[in-house]
Parts: C-alpha cells; sequence; structure tokens
C-alpha cells in the first residue's frame, strides 16, 4: 500500500471525523491520525465503548457521537489510532510516534483539527497537586469511569456545569461550584440575543443543568472572584471573593475551567498566519470559509480554527474536504459552490449563537491576567509573574525574548500552559494591543521524543518510505 | 480518594506501580490506574522539586510525565496500561539531570 494519500486528516473528532467520511464518499483516498485509542474526539470521547453501565447519563449529546464513530469505522478509511503527530512538512509530510516509533506518511491535502484545550487558569496555587481541570474531570469520566467525591468546581462555562451534573446524576458528591461568571455576563451578552435565539434548545439545556445543580442542592457561589488554592505541598481548599467577603471552602480537590481555547501548536509549529481573536480572548488561525489556511494544502477545521463547538465542527470538516476535493481537481466549482451552501448557512447560525456564549462566559482578566507576583505563570519552568515582570523591565517585549531571559515557555508543555497568558501580560504592560504581541515561535518536534525517536527524525529525508525510517 | 465506576465485567491485567503489583482495568490510561490505587504523585517540579500531579488528563500540560518500563517522560493520562508494566513517579529535577550529565561526563574521561 502506498503512503501517500489525496487527503490525510490529524485527529479524529467530530471536525476530522466529518471531513474523512466526506472526502471518502467524493472518492479521495484518506488517511486520519489520532493520538488516542478510540476515534471520537473529546466530546465523543470512547462513546462506542463507554467504560460505564449507562453512558445515557452523560447526556444526549454525547450518545448521539456514536452514530458518527460508527460512520467513520464503517467506512473506506485508513485509520491510525495511538498515531500522535509531531511535525508536518512544508511538501505534505507527516512524522506521527506510534508504538515508540517514527511513522511517516505524505499528504497532497491536509486538514487538520487537533481539537480545543481548555484556557489556562493562572492563579495562586494552580500548580499543586489535587488541583485539575474539569475537562480532566470529564476526561477521567469518559474514559476510564473514574471519579473524585467531595471536589469544588470552579470557573465560568457550559462544560463547567455540564460535567458536574454529569458527576451528580451518577452520586457523585460535589462540595460546591464556585461561579465567576460576572455580574455583567447577561448585559453583555443580550446585544447578542438574536444569535441565541436562533439555537434555542441550546440556551435552555444550559439554563436545565444550572437548575439540575441547584435542585441537588450543591452550595452555588455566583459572582465569585479573586480565586486562589489553599495548601503547602497540595491542594486544602479554595479562597475567593463574593459580594467583597473572602469565602473559604475545604476541597483536597478542585476542578477549574474558564473555556476552552483552539490547541495551537500545530498549526503555530508550521507557520500558518494567526490572529487574535478578541471576541473569544484567544490566538486563532487565520481562514476563510472552508478552513483553507494561509499555506495552500492545508485547512484547519473544529476548534483548533476557533471555538465553535461539536455541531459546528461537523460541518466545517465537510467544507474543508469538499474543498480538498476541489482543489484536488476531483470536485468542480460549480459543485463545490452547490454541495457547500447549507454547511455554510449552518456555520453562520452556529457563529452567531458562539458570540452570545463568548460574551456571556467571558474569563475575567484577573484569571487570566493575573497581578499577584508569586503565582506561577509557567508551571514547568515554574516562572512567576513577578520573575516575568522582572524580565519585561530587564528589555523583554515580546513573548520570544521573555522567553529566552526568563526560560518560560521552555519546559515540555512547550507553553501550551503559559503563552496566552505571557501575549496578555505583554500586551497589558506595554499598553498594546495584544496582536501587536505576538506569539512564542514554535518548532517540530511538537512532543517530547525519545532520543532514538529523535535521531530517526534528524535522518530522515523526505523521501524515505516508512518500512526505512523505522528500521 | 478517586473512586471506579467501571462496570464489572472489565478484564484487568497486572502492572507494577512504585513497586507494587496490582490489578487494573484492561484499556484504562495508566494515570486513571495509578490514581485509583492512590498513587497519584507523577513527577517533580524541575526547579523547585515540589512534587506535583496530572493536571489536564488530555495531553496538553505535560505534568503526569512519569517513568515507564525504565523510560522517563511519558504522559501517564496518554498511555494505556499493559500486561506487566513497570512504571514509577519520576524524580528528575534540573538539579539532578545536571548531576546525571556531570557524572557521565566524569566517567567518559
Ligand atoms: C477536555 C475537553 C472536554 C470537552 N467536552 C465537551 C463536551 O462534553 N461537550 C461539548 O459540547 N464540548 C466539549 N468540549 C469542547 C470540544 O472542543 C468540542 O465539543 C469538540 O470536541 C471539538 O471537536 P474537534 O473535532 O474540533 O476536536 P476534538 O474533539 O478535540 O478532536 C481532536 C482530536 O485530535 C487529536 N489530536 C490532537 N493533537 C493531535 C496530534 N498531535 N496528533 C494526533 N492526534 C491529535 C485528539 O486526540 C482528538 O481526538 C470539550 C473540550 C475539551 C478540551
Ligand atoms: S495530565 Fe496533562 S499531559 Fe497528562
Amino acid at each position: 500500500m502506498s503512503d501517500i494519500f489525496d487527503i490525510v486528516i490529524i485527529g479524529a473528532g467530530p471536525a476530522g471525523m466529518s471531513a474523512a467520511l466526506e472526502a471518502a464518499q467524493q472518492g479521495a483516498s484518506v488517511a486520519v491520525l489520532d493520538r488516542k485509542a478510540t476515534p471520537g474526539g473529546q466530546i465523543y470521547r470512547d462513546v462506542t465503548q463507554s467504560p460505564l453501565l449507562d453512558p445515557s447519563v452523560l447526556g444526549s449529546e454525547y450518545t448521539e457521537g456514536a452514530e458518527l464513530v460508527e460512520a467513520f469505522m464503517e467506512a473506506d478509511i485508513d485509520r491510525h489510532q495511538n498515531a500522535d503527530v509531531w511535525h508536518i512538512g512544508e511538501t505534505g509530510e507527516v512524522l506521527y510516534s506510534q508504538d515508540n516509533q517514527t511513522r511517516r506518511l505524505v499528504a497532497r491535502e491536509l486538514i487538520i483539527s487537533p481539537g480545543a484545550m481548555e484556557r489556562p487558569f493562572p492563579i495562586e496555587g494552580w500548580h499543586l497537586p489535587g488541583v485539575m481541570t474539569a475537562g480532566s474531570a470529564q476526561v477521567m469520566l469518559k474514559s476510564d469511569g473514574m471519579v473524585k467525591d467531595g471536589a469544588i468546581f470552579a470557573g465560568t462555562g457550559p462544560l463547567l456545569y455540564l460535567i458536574v451534573a454529569q458527576y451528580l446524576r451518577l452520586g457523585v458528591t460535589v462540595n460546591a461550584v464556585v461561579d465567576t461568571t460576572p455580574a455583567g455576563g447577561v448585559v453583555r451578552a443580550m446585544q447578542y440575543i438574536g444569535g441565541a435565539l436562533r439555537k434555542p434548545a441550546y440556551l435552555i439545556k444550559g439554563l436545565m443543568l444550572l437548575n439540575e445543580i441547584h435542585r441537588a442542592g450543591v452550595p452555588i457561589f455566583r459572582h465569585a472572584s479573586n480565586l486562589s488554592v489553599l495548601g503547602e505541598s497540595k491542594s486544602v481548599g479554595l479562597q475567593f471573593e463574593q459580594d467583597g467577603r473572602t469565602h473559604s471552602v475545604n476541597a483536597d480537590h478542585i476542578f477549574l475551567h474558564q473555556g476552552v481555547i483552539p490547541n495551537l501548536n500545530m498549526t503555530r509549529a508550521l507557520g500558518i498566519e494567526h490572529h487574535w481573536a478578541e471576541q473569544q480572548l484567544c490566538w486563532t488561525p487565520t481562514l476563510d470559509d472552508w478552513g483553507q489556511s494561509s499555506i495552500p494544502h492545508i485547512a484547519v477545521v473544529g476548534d483548533a480554527a476557533g471555538i465553535q463547538g461539536a455541531e459546528a465542527a461537523r460541518h466545517a470538516g465537510r467544507l474543508a474536504a469538499l474543498k480538498a476535493m476541489n482543489k484536488l481537481g476531483k470536485l468542480s466549482e460549480a459543485s463545490l459552490q452547490q454541495q457547500s451552501s447549507d454547511h455554510l448557512r449552518a456555520m453562520k447560525s452556529f457563529k452567531a449563537f458562539r458570540s452570545f456564549l463568548d460574551a456571556y462566559y467571558a474569563p475575567t482578566p484577573e484569571h487570566r491576567i493575573p497581578a499577584a507576583s508569586n503565582t506561577l505563570a509557567c508551571r514547568c519552568e515554574e516562572q512567576t509573574m513577578g520573575q516575568l515582570r522582572a524580565g519585561f523591565e530587564q528589555g523583554a517585549k515580546d513573548p520570544n525574548a521573555l522567553k529566552a531571559l526568563t526560560r518560560c515557555g521552555m519546559g515540555p508543555c512547550q507553553g501550551r500552559q503559559c503563552g496566552h497568558t505571557v501575549s496578555e501580560l505583554l500586551a497589558v504592560w506595554q499598553n498594546k494591543p495584544v496582536s501587536d504581541i505576538g506569539y512564542y515561535r514554535l518548532r517540530s518536534p511538537q512532543r517530547l521524543l525519545s532520543v532514538d525517536e529523535l535521531s530517526q527524525f534528524q535522518n530522515i529525508k523526505p523521501a524515505k518510505k516508512p518500512a526505512e525510517v523505522s528500521a | 480518594m478517586f473512586r471506579s465506576l467501571r462496570k464489572p465485567e472489565t478484564q484487568s491485567v497486572s502492572i507494577n506501580i512504585n513497586g507494587q503489583m496490582v490489578q487494573v482495568a484492561e484499556g484504562s490510561s495508566l494515570w486513571a490506574a495509578m490514581a485509583l490505587h492512590g498513587e497519584t504523585q507523577t513527577r517533580l517540579a524541575l526547579v523547585s522539586g515540589q512534587q506535583r500531579s496530572a493536571y489536564c488528563a488530555m495531553g496538553v500540560c505535560f505534568e503526569c510525565l512519569v517513568e515507564v518500563n525504565g523510560v522517563p517522560n511519558q504522559q501517564a493520562c496518554l498511555t494505556t496500561v499493559e500486561e506487566g508494566m513497570h512504571v514509577c513517579s519520576q524524580d528528575l529535577t534540573e538539579q539532578s539531570i545536571a548531576a546525571l550529565h556531570q557524572k557521565e561526563s566524569a566517567d567518559h574521561e
């Protein structure tokens, strides 16, 4: 079998699976690489092989994903799971690790859909054992049926309420919900109410979740601010302010969440053009309506292209596949336009709905751009806000200069947990827009490689076949 | 403690966590296997040497680095358990890595 494909897709979430299905239906040769053991992405994680007796407690938005995963498994697609992509070359070669070996594919057209990650939550003590993200609670539940009783859930956004409701339905106790959605959220969001009303079902679902939590008797602290984790060597509780009073709630486990942002490292390392999306307060690849990036043979879709959610990701995946077929000369311009129109219309209404959500659940500056000088900005190299400030005062005015001076962003996570904080801090300190500040310059490999794999990487010549590479 | 709601009929495999043989569900993530046995320490902070534990469980924070079958820096949250696997919390810090390099170059001379 050849290692050259018409279309290679990275990530088997709703975006990547939909792109693959469309491309396969249109007759392309398609390969999909995904780092997890099973397809589904974040939202549909392990939906066809849930460890839970009754996965329906996770909600219909979850179980409905089974249909997509099954269609993906049955289609004529070259599927590679446990395949962690860490380098994409300019001419379309894709290098990935599987079973501790480097393997290689070549793509004529690439569709990148590595999804989102949770926004960093840099508050005092967020690095302590016992502090995790709310998304992690969901990952552990979906993949391993593993739960933690008596935790605090803190932050804002629909995913936070969703996991709390899922916990409660399963009889898992929750100590408290500390909600940082600011009081002005409703007012800010009202200007986008038109968009929200186009998706009333989603709006109602969100309200129902909160109601469910309330009815279960879990204490909800609304409009909380100034969060900090208590504890020296591990978390023992959460302190916060509400109505001008300081509260603290004890818990050995705290799950934080303040929305999701695109998983940037792959698109950044590729040198794709990005911009600062003010509405979502994150860096986002600059793309056209079909997900086409600034590099001719590369499209980016799904939440990696800007947060739009799982339903929109399906349409975006199909659009990118149609466009790729057109670029490959396998779909006429007229057919492209005709087959795209429903998906384009759907994307538009999801965008309008997202404006409402983004305004309502906007993460507050104090939890994105912390002021306390001993709060860690960079968890890996343990650089505090104070140390970054000192680096800035020594002349490091942009993220790369600050990285060179302080080592922030140089650790194993390659800036994933501090990149946004650093861009925003430098913008505030210079009173400039974030778009003028930029982001870290990133390179391959996009993960830690063993010495063996790294030496293979250095020996790889673009023309080699996978068999020779892994020898 | 974390607890498991996994359905009962799941097959299990044996792995060694920090010197102790334990039974864990087949297909578990290594992080879940560790956490369910109370072994929540993964790596040490590189500079201060403080204990760390998993944060994201989805591959983007690198707090869950552990030693698997003698190979350090493996992400426990992205690793699936396998029969006979040996896993250790790892104690690499900038200091210990520097000491290791020093010893290696001394051995070469
Ligand atoms: C932890 C978490 C939980 C979430 N839960 C929900 C939820 O319950 N409901 C909801 O509506 N939304 C949820 N979301 C939001 C979610 O981003 C979207 O709903 C949806 O999953 C986005 O689809 P996608 O296809 O763009 O990306 P994803 O579904 O995230 O899929 C991306 C895929 O790419 C793979 N990948 C990433 N990098 C690489 C690489 N280098 N090599 C190979 N493969 C790679 C990932 O393993 C993943 O399978 C969650 C997000 C996060 C971060
Ligand atoms: S817990 Fe974050 S990478 Fe594993």
